[in-house]
């Protein structure tokens, strides 16, 4: 693609500034099934999208044909649109910023078919041998993602970074009698020569073996842990709540409480795209503006909200650096990056001490559909064990967990400091909480 | 779209290795998402989406591999690649593509790149201005009109080279509604698989009214009680419970590994004697509808479930052969970004003989859902859930008082038999299935059914 023609030639009818937003992707994914590979995918996708402001007005466009005939039909429908659009919140194509950027060393290596065929292998046989209850080995996926993201603009900025991931998963199946059950673990595969397949087929069998013979409980309010996989998930279900898109629109439940007590005092929550213990850092947006730490609640208390320039824009504020698109053929959004809870002083094994008798959710369901993000008000099916005297009792399944999202947040008793960075941008300690309605037999 | 000439040359090449079997999937799309805040446009994004999906079959093994560039070069390297992984053979294949013509049975009036963005904006102007007349209490109306129009090509080294165009029309607006510190939503989401017409029977006015209702509602709703009781699910989208509990056990993607609880049932009793259910992919112009599915195949209507037998899985390709079963013409993806998959369409559980009022008859405490969301499930251990958006309590018969804040949960293969009994009217929802092969749009449907007995997720303990 020839940026500067299509910059040029923006320019020439009437945009006031022009960006181009490339994203390369290059994937490989190996699939294994009775000891055979059974998929091999192997893909390069180039993204583009266009963003330009026009009579004050932005318009955006994704294509994946960046070559020049399609330049005037894509530049005439920017237009049309800048055109139809109302809101004069058009966020801003930025001039080169800078910022003290942050580096993170990339561990990846890549393994060849070979050691995935003989890793793969001896994992299967691994889990086989494990305990005779586990009778299938339902999914073994490897898959390894090379990106390169570039932002140029008519401003002269210039951005330009990569990230590389691989990981494997793992889906196991258990069974005792009728009943089954299963679970799935997904691991970074840094060097395939040091992956300890033991611990990784260890981790995924363990979990489906615990949830044999587990049998719902009478509906009440129980004490629970959400442990901190399930907390990560509930949080990131929750965390458009920090929007300051949804809040300058008046449709976050967090409109109008800047400075307000949200949270219980014990809960402290961080933003920080640079922080190098995440599995991927920006140094900047998706709009070229450079990330910074934020704390967005402290002790309790709702201090910053996240922006985007259009965002921050409506609200007459700054951006945060948070102007994040899903893909690059979506358009730029508010979004967290690398935003944790802090975790606190206690270990899991106390959290449960401490809670005594009650419930430790191990994972949710439906997370897509089963939360209100008005009223933040949720209804999940949910899966764990009973906890008496403090220790592991029976497990759990098929029971719900409902509550209001931000009165659960306010009466959190303890924070666990078993924060763990995966391949999520959000993470959390396992929390214990006061009580929790539960819906049972 | 790739010349007929050059297919059958990259066909070749596919087959000059160890595949039994090689299909190229090429996607032309063009999407435009429109979004109102109260009145106001926010954005406009168009996306313009172009690829080749090839893939290569060796028995049981699949390989396959996409790219956005078309060129020679590039599609001869992945070719070669995939071959690689394969395994190379020489052998002179002689691959001849034949066009397939066919009647369209999802025809389009009104395509909406042929429509201005400021006809486009005045949809969903309608629809926001009726939303916020129902009631002062609505205080925000947010509003989406997405279109699309997706070209595919498909042919493969049985010398098939067939063509579908499918067209998407849907408006999604959500009314939040708002007194002291209670601030709650409503919405509603229609669509279908035809053009702008779409708006001729399904009024933009009528859909800002609905998301409106649903918001004022459950501005009075009271806390959901929990527990197991009764519950009469209403129709339209309350066909999720079906999708969640039984129709994705149902595809091959998980029954031809044996990780479906309905895995070797074919013929046997799985539901009560009260339900039929179908998955049907010709139904025209609705929103699940293809002419082909995502391998050429012409897309049907199957018998899923007949007076509570098992009656036909859902199957593609591949999973075909681990069965050693046809095609059941199931096969989707989102787009040449993903292998397809056996998944559904349009599924819906068929009219039974009850009036809507005796699904209430003798029902002591319980729940109507008169308007369901999402779910998920967990096909090998058939527990699955779904979000209630309206809901009702029932007591001595009777719809007493809103309620809000609950969800439903169960096993698929259990909650099927008590499904106890089924109404009249079947109507259908629209919404998006995410799977293996990415997210898809299905249909799902019933007419109003009592299930005897379910857990309900609530907040409120007695």
């Amino acid at each position: 693609m020839n940026k500067q023609k299509w910059i040029d030639y923006a320019l020439s009818k009437g945009f006031d500034s022009f960006e181009i937003y490339q994203n390369n992707l290059e994937e490989k994914n190996i699939t294994y099934y009775q000891r055979e590979m059974e998929s091999y995918v192997k893909s390069h996708v180039l993204g583009i999208a266009l963003r330009g402001l026009y009579q004050g007005k932005m318009a955006s466009i994704s294509t994946e044909d960046g070559s020049d005939e399609n330049m005037e039909k894509l530049i005439a429908t920017m237009i049309e649109q800048a055109q139809a659009t109302t809101s004069s919140d058009s966020g801003v194509i930025l001039e080169p910023m800078t910022t003290e950027e942050a580096t993170k060393e990339n561990r990846f290596i890549r393994p060849d078919a070979s050691s995935i065929d003989k890793t793969f292998k001896e994992i299967e046989d691994k889990f086989y041998a494990y305990d005779e209850r586990v009778f299938q080995v339902t999914d073994l996926f490897y898959t390894e993602q090379a990106s390169v993201r570039e932002i140029s603009n008519s401003r002269e900025m210039h951005v330009k970074d990569a990230s590389q991931v691989q990981a494997v998963i793992a889906g196991v199946a258990v069974k005792e009698g009728d009943e089954i059950k299963n679970s799935f673990n997904v691991e970074l595969l840094y060097d395939v020569n040091e992956f300890d397949t033991d611990a990784f087929v260890k981790k995924a069998a363990d979990k489906a073996l615990n949830k044999l013979h587990a049998t719902s409980i009478p509906s009440g309010t129980y004490p629970v842990v959400i442990e901190k996989d399930a907390m990560t998930s509930l949080f990131t279900a929750f965390s458009g709540i920090f929007s300051g898109d949804l809040i300058g629109k008046g449709i976050s439940p967090l409109k109008d409480k800047l400075n307000e007590k949200i949270f219980a005092d014990n809960i402290t929550v961080i933003d920080d795209p640079k922080n190098t213990d995440a599995l991927v850092i920006c140094n900047y947006d998706d709009e070229g503006y450079p990330t910074s730490r934020k704390t967005l609640v402290d002790q309790g208390v709702f201090k910053v909200m996240l922006h985007s320039t259009s965002s921050a824009m409506r609200m007459q504020m700054e951006s945060t650096g948070n102007g994040f698109k899903q893909g690059y053929d979506s358009p730029v959004g508010v979004r967290p990056k690398n935003c944790c809870i802090v975790p606190g002083e206690k270990s899991f094994d106390e959290l449960l001490e401490e809670m005594n008798e009650g419930l430790v959710i191990e994972g949710f369901q439906g997370l897509h559909a089963g939360i209100n993000m008005a009223s933040t008000n949720f209804s999940l099916q949910c899966s764990g064990y009973y906890v008496k005297d403090g220790k592991r009792d029976k497990s759990v399944t098929l029971i719900t967990a409902a509550a209001n999202f931000l009165e659960l947040m306010k009466d959190a008793k303890a924070v666990g400091n078993d924060l763990e960075w995966k391949t999520e941008t959000i993470a959390c300690p396992s929390i214990l909480f006061k009580g929790i309605a539960i819906s049972g037999e | 779209m790739l010349e007929k000439k050059k297919l059958e040359e990259y066909l070749n090449r596919c087959m000059d290795s160890n595949a039994d079997f090689a299909e190229i999937y090429e996607e032309k799309e063009l999407s435009e998402t429109i979004n109102m805040l109260n009145g106001s446009v926010e954005n406009i994004f168009t996306k313009n989406t172009f690829g080749v999906g090839i893939r290569l079959y060796k028995g049981l093994q699949a390989v396959y591999g996409y790219a956005n560039e078309t060129d020679d070069e590039t599609l001869i390297d992945l070719i070669d690649d995939l071959r690689d992984a394969l395994g190379k053979e020489e052998k002179s294949s002689d691959v001849t593509l034949e066009r397939v013509e066919y009647e369209n049975r999802h025809p389009v009036r009104i395509r909406f790149d042929e429509v201005s963005l400021a006809d486009k904006t005045d949809l969903l102007k309608r629809a926001n201005d009726a939303a916020k007349a129902v009631d002062e209490r609505i205080v925000k109306v947010d509003g989406t009109l997405l279109n699309v129009r997706q070209e595919v090509q498909i042919s493969n080294s049985e010398g098939k080279l067939i063509s579908d165009t499918r067209v998407r029309t849907r408006m999604m607006v959500t009314a939040y509604s708002q007194e002291g510190n209670n601030f709650q939503s409503g919405k509603d989401t229609p669509g279908g698989g035809m053009g702008l017409e779409f708006f001729e029977t399904t009024k933009p006015e009528d859909i800002g009214k609905e998301a409106a209702r649903v918001a004022l509602v459950n501005l009075v709703a009271k806390d959901c009680p929990s527990g197991k009781m009764p519950v009469v699910i209403d129709s339209g989208f309350g066909g999720v419970i079906f999708h969640e509990a039984c129709g994705h056990a149902l595809e091959a993607t998980s029954v031809a590994k044996n990780q479906s609880v309905f895995s070797g049932k074919f013929g046997q009793k799985i539901a009560s004697d009260v339900v039929s259910a179908v998955d049907d992919g010709t139904i025209p112009n609705a929103w699940g509808s293809q002419n082909i599915d995502d391998e050429g195949n012409f897309q049907k209507r199957r018998v899923l479930i007949k007076d509570g037998i098992l009656t036909s899985y859902m199957i593609d390709r591949l999973n075909g052969r681990r069965m050693h079963e046809e095609s059941t013409s199931s096969s989707r993806r989102e787009s040449y970004m993903y292998e397809p998959t056996s998944r559904m369409s349009n599924t819906f559980i068929c009219e039974g003989n009850s009036e809507f009022e005796e699904l209430f008859e003798g029902i002591e405490k319980g729940l109507y859902a008169a308007k369901m969301g999402g779910g998920s499930v967990n096909p090998q251990t058939g527990e699955f859930n779904f979000a209630v958006l309206e809901g009702y309590m029932i007591e001595n018969g009777k719809i007493t008082y809103p309620v809000k804040g609950a969800s439903l949960i169960g096993k698929g293969n259990e909650i099927l038999f008590n499904i106890e009994k089924v109404g009249k009217t079947v109507r259908r929802g629209q919404g998006m299935c995410g799977s293996m092969s990415g997210s898809i749009p299905t249909d799902v449907g019933q007419p109003p059914i009592k299930v005897s007995s379910i857990i309900v997720g609530g907040t409120a303990n007695e």
